[in-house]
């Protein structure tokens, strides 16, 4: 029991450069405290983000992982976003093929000017991830891999 | 002489076709690739039941492009494969003719209309075996599921049989042999195999034509083609893109519409 | 950090260690970036071998003084250690400009534009798909909110086109493609034949007099009057020469007549003209292509366009005008009489969903007005009403404009919807709902009713959108690559837009935003080679017989929002493809890395957030 309360999970959020990132900033100009257990990385547009990334921080131990960027329409270079709304659909229907938990990774779009909600998106994942326990899903197939 | 031969042998002698790739007899009791390049060796080529490889992998090989116009033996799996290759501009339609065979029946297709129509009156067969499999499995809860590819992958020796049987796995180089950065681990362990499969899934989402062939090609018997299907049929579920119906169709995963649904986002 | 002082160690720390990557761990990068980065290159070090770690806004600003967060605090610095250790240095990308522009579309906007680059010395082609410039501007009659006449005040800067030598003027003419890339495009024009040696006609209009096919209702007179099939579309067109429209010209449809031929003085007639095609290398390029207004043939509930007596605004404006069919005289067109009663209902189809026009076509309001306050004056005896929804003026001296039709000129407003026009013993009626009076039903005989119908995108803005590698909204308008910030750029690099091609707009408006679309085109221009960020995309290149492991499988074309990627032929000695691959092009690409994240074998990467910078990062995290 004691265990699951200090139980401090980790988790990687990729998030594109002008909505979610400049959202996250925005947060910390107006002083909105949030958990910290989440790790940004930066990159220029969601259609950036390559789903080996988000596997291989699985792999590695993260126990979640945040997807996040601009709202539909609001891409900063138009449509990056929407193409990889469609793979993240696909990506997630695999996973939830394979039998993988798909609670463990999520996904929001927050715009440059909702600071507010970047802290609450965090709080909630962590939160939820909380009471999930660490990941071992993917660090147990490593351990086999390892062994 | 049968049908397909004699077709075959017109090709051959008109000139239309200076390679003819089809299945002949091999040892003990298993058809083989053949290619026939003269008249005379026409007797070579067989069809029957036994003929379920796809031979549209040899399309993209260079050995095979220097033979010169190619003639193909087709089963209605391996039409649509070539009609993926050519919307993927791996293939030129006016470099290669088809003999699709369907059970007794030889049908010439010569161009990408003719290729679409017979597509088009040739639906995908699910073997009742892999039928049986996706049925089960959609009955399963996630651990269940993922006990169950935890078992079947266990049996993967990454040999690649999979991949050089599939006419879409034609990248020059495949992710697996990256190790800058290493993808995909190198060794068969479960995580490793894990990797690599749904790398290929994710690879053939929307670009998979169901042909059964990597699952035939499996030495563990994995029924390895499931997710590369389960891939595909989920773009067409979701997005409404058929692979290997339309020579000009656009890449399925790499376009959008702005009102794709999606219920997961925040 | 970003002080003098703190810059300055950075700097030196550069010089002293000979250091061959910066991790400034400070603010976030959207803020300075920039300034450690021009710092790294003041000390000699490439800029793209510096990257920030956000340590304020998005960790101490956020979390409070604990452990956790300075464990954060370390991952966030490490993480990108890791990655600069990948950074390559990038080189800002030179690519040369063609300091000429094209314009497309002579309206108001397009020739406001071609004007501000022209007076600016860079050369322009102005291409125009109707035989005169002008646009919907030289139809109306009087504009608001000075009333001056339209005429007056655009056919000077229409002469101004015609005789600037720095614009080669095509009309009758369009774009049939545009490829390249910013400072480096080619357009393909097609210039219709006109049927007439332009250099030779001296505009006379001895042939249109001679034309014996007089009844083909006139586009300029929005079908009240009528021309001949030879015709110059109004008296003070530009340029002053006719065309002849050969799908009415009894010569090109039966094959007998030349009667125009027979009068022109200056043998300028050419049945057997070919269209013109043109290739012209570009720079930059401005679309003003307008819009159009719906029909009332679009309205079922005002008639479907069978009453002579209902009409759009654009009708109404050329029966005001002193040009038009009536000379300037309102007269109804059923049977010519003078209209005592005239009905304006404003938003015709404009807010309506139902008719799939979500949106307000900003103008009507005000032309509304405007059209009520010219009657007034015109026929003091008639009475005037308004059906409108709200009124807005918003607009240096609009609202004052429309208080004064309604104080000054006794024009009646209604507020509500119309729910049907319909005749009753040869007199249209007007029925609808007085939304003030609690929706109280009214109905109002009307001698003439002019419709407010909405400006809408012309016809074929799609296809001219995707000729131009543009995009544009549900509505057909073009897209402006951001609402606020870029209103006059489009997503694609070099091309912009002005006018009522973009949203429905107002003269000043319109003039305002080509004006703007101008001095992007002449900052352009202002440098022979442009300077591009390098974060864009690259395609890899191996040694033979591979040359790249791209397949060339084009999955990464349709993921570009730019059209940033096109194909490249490999060729053997003796010219055969040996293999096709794809190519950025590094004038188009914006760098957003999207087509990265689909190549399967990973064949193309993104400069800056490469494959080996992103996978670092995350290894590291977990180090
Ligand atoms: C009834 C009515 C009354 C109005 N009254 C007023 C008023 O009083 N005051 C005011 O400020 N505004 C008024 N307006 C608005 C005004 O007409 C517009 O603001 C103005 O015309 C917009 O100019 P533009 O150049 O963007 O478009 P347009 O005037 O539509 O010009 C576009 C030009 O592009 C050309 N073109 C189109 N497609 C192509 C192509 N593919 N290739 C080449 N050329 C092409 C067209 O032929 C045209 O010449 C009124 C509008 C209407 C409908
Ligand atoms: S063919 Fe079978 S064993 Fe070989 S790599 Fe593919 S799935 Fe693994
Ligand atoms: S993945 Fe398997 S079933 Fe799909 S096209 Fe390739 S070989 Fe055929
Ligand atoms: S870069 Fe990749 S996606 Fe693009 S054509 Fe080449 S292999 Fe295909
Ligand atoms: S990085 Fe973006 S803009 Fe550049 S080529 Fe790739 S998809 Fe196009």
């Amino acid at each position: 029991m004691t265990t699951e309360l200090t139980f401090e999970p980790k988790i990687v959020a990729f998030v594109c450069n002008w909505c979610t990132y400049a959202g996250a900033d925005l947060t910390g100009t107006s002083r909105i405290a949030y958990a910290s257990n989440v790790r940004i990385m930066r990159f220029p547009c969601t259609g950036r983000i390559d789903y080996n990334l988000v596997l291989k921080a699985l792999e590695q131990g993260a126990d979640g992982i945040l997807i996040s960027g601009c709202h539909p329409n609001d891409c900063h270079y138009s449509t990056g976003n929407f193409h990889a709304r469609r793979r993240w659909v696909v990506f997630r229907h695999m996973m939830e093929y394979m039998g993988f938990d798909l609670r463990r990774v999520k996904f929001a779009w927050v715009s440059a000017a909702e600071g507010a909600k970047w802290a609450e998106v965090v709080n909630t994942t962590v939160r939820e991830i909380r009471e999930l326990g660490p990941a071992t899903e993917y660090t147990e197939l490593h351990r086999k891999g390892v062994a | 002489m049968s049908a397909l031969q004699v077709q075959a042998g017109e090709l051959l002698a008109s000139g239309k076709a200076e390679v003819v790739i089809g299945y002949g007899e091999g040892t003990r009791g298993r058809v083989r690739p053949v290619f026939v390049r003269t008249r005379a060796d026409v007797s070579l080529l067989v069809f029957d039941g036994r003929c379920t490889a796809n031979l549209t992998v040899y399309l993209a090989k260079p050995e095979v492009g220097r033979m010169g116009k190619a003639a193909i033996v087709a089963t209605p799996g391996a039409v649509r494969s070539l009609i993926q290759l050519i919307a993927e501009h791996q293939v030129d339609p006016g470099e290669v003719v088809v003999l699709a065979a369907d059970d007794d029946a030889v049908t010439l297709l010569t161009d990408p209309a003719a290729l679409e129509a017979y597509a088009a009156a040739h639906p995908v067969t699910i073997p009742p075996e892999a039928k049986a499999v996706t049925e089960s499995l959609a009955r399963m809860s996630a651990q269940e599921r993922r006990a169950f590819w935890d078992a079947e992958l266990s049996r993967c020796f990454k040999c690649y049989a999979c991949r050089s049987a599939c006419a879409l796995c034609y990248c020059t180089r495949c992710i697996t042999d990256m190790n800058q950065p290493q993808w995909v681990c190198v060794a068969p362990h479960a995580l490793g195999v894990m990797e690599w499969h749904l790398n290929r899934a994710m690879h053939m989402a929307g670009r998979c034509v169901q042909c059964g062939s990597c699952t035939s090609a499996c030495p563990a018997g994995i029924p390895i083609g499931l997710l590369a299907m389960e891939a595909s049929r989920s773009v067409e579920k979701e997005f409404g893109a058929q692979a290997g119906l339309r020579c000009d169709a656009p890449p399925a995963l790499s376009s959008f519409a702005a009102d794709d649904r999606e219920s997961f986002i925040l | 950090m970003c002080s003098d002082p703190g810059q300055n160690m950075i700097k030196s720390a550069i010089k002293e260690k000979n250091l061959t990557g910066v991790v400034v761990a400070a603010c976030s990068p959207r803020m300075h970036e920039p300034t450690f980065r021009r710092a790294c290159a003041e000390a000699g070090l490439n800029p793209f071998l510096c990257e920030m770690a956000n340590l304020r806004e998005q960790c101490s600003w956020v979390h409070p003084r604990t452990d956790a967060t300075t464990e954060k605090a370390i991952d966030i610095v490490s993480m990108l250690v890791a990655k600069v250790k990948r950074n390559a240095p990038l080189f800002p990308i030179k690519v040369p400009v063609t300091r000429t522009a094209l314009v497309i579309g002579g309206g108001i906007a397009g020739i406001q534009s071609a004007l501000d680059i022209a007076n600016a010395g860079r050369q322009v082609v102005l291409v125009e798909r109707e035989p005169s410039i002008g646009g919907h501007m030289s139809q109306l009659s009087e504009t608001f909110p000075t009333l001056d006449c339209s005429q007056c005040i655009l056919t000077p800067r229409m002469v101004e086109v015609a005789q600037h030598p720095n614009i080669t003027l095509h009309t009758y003419a369009e774009v049939e493609s545009l490829s390249g890339f910013i400072g480096n495009f080619t357009a393909r024009i097609r210039k219709k034949a006109r049927s007439i040696d332009e250099r030779s006609c001296t505009g006379c209009g001895e042939c249109v007099t001679a034309c014996p096919i007089k009844k083909i209702p006139s586009e300029f007179n929005a079908g009240l009057g009528l021309r001949s099939a030879i015709y110059v579309p109004f008296p003070q067109a530009v340029p002053n020469k006719p065309v002849i429209d050969r799908g009415r010209c009894t010569y090109f449809q039966k094959g007998k007549c030349r009667f125009c031929e027979t009068k022109c003085p200056a043998k300028a007639i050419r049945f057997d003209q070919q269209d013109e095609i043109l290739d012209i290398a570009v720079g930059a390029v401005v679309v003003s292509t307008g819009f159009t207004v719906v029909e009332t043939s679009f309205f079922p509930e005002y008639g479907y366009g069978l009453y002579k007596d209902v009409i759009t605004g654009l009708q109404f404006e050329r029966l005001l005008s002193a040009s038009g069919p009536t000379l300037g005289e309102v007269r109804r067109p059923s049977d010519g009489k003078t209209p005592k009663n005239v009905v304006f209902l404003a938003c015709a189809g404009s807010r309506d969903p139902a008719k799939g026009i979500e949106y307000c076509s900003k103008i009507c309001c005000m032309y509304t007005a405007k059209h009520a306050m010219l009657y007034r004056h015109k026929v003091p005896d008639g009475d005037a009403t308004v059906f409108y929804m709200d009124i807005r003026a918003a607009g240096k001296g609009y609202d004052e404009f429309v208080r004064r039709a309604i104080e000054d000129d006794e024009v009646r407003y209604i507020r509500g919807r119309v729910s049907r026009v319909f005749e009753r013993q040869g007199k249209l009626v007007v029925k609808g709902a007085d939304t003030l009076l609690g929706g109280q039903q009214v109905e109002i005989e009307a001698d003439l009713v002019v419709l407010a119908s909405a400006a809408v995108a012309n016809p074929g803005a799609e296809e001219l959108a995707q000729r131009l590698h543009v995009s544009y909204d549900g509505h057909s308008f073009f897209s402006e690559a951001h609402p606020k910030l870029r209103p006059v750029e489009t997503n694609s690099a070099g091309i912009f837009l002005a006018g009522a091609c973009q949203a429905p707009k107002d003269i000043p408006e319109s003039v305002g935003q080509a004006s703007a679309a101008a001095s992007k085109v002449v900052g352009l221009f202002s440098c022979e080679e442009l300077t591009r960020e390098p974060v864009i995309a690259v395609v890899n290149r191996t040694a033979p017989p591979a040359y790249s492991t791209c397949a060339g499988c084009f999955m990464c074309r349709s993921a570009c929002p730019f059209n940033a990627i096109e194909s490249e032929e490999i060729k053997g000695r003796d010219g055969q493809i040996l293999k096709t691959l794809a190519r950025v092009n590094p004038g188009l690409c914006q760098g957003c890395g999207t087509c990265v994240a689909f190549c399967r074998s990973k064949a193309i990467d993104l400069q800056g957030f490469t494959h080996e910078q992103m996978y670092a990062q995350v290894m590291d995290l977990f180090a």
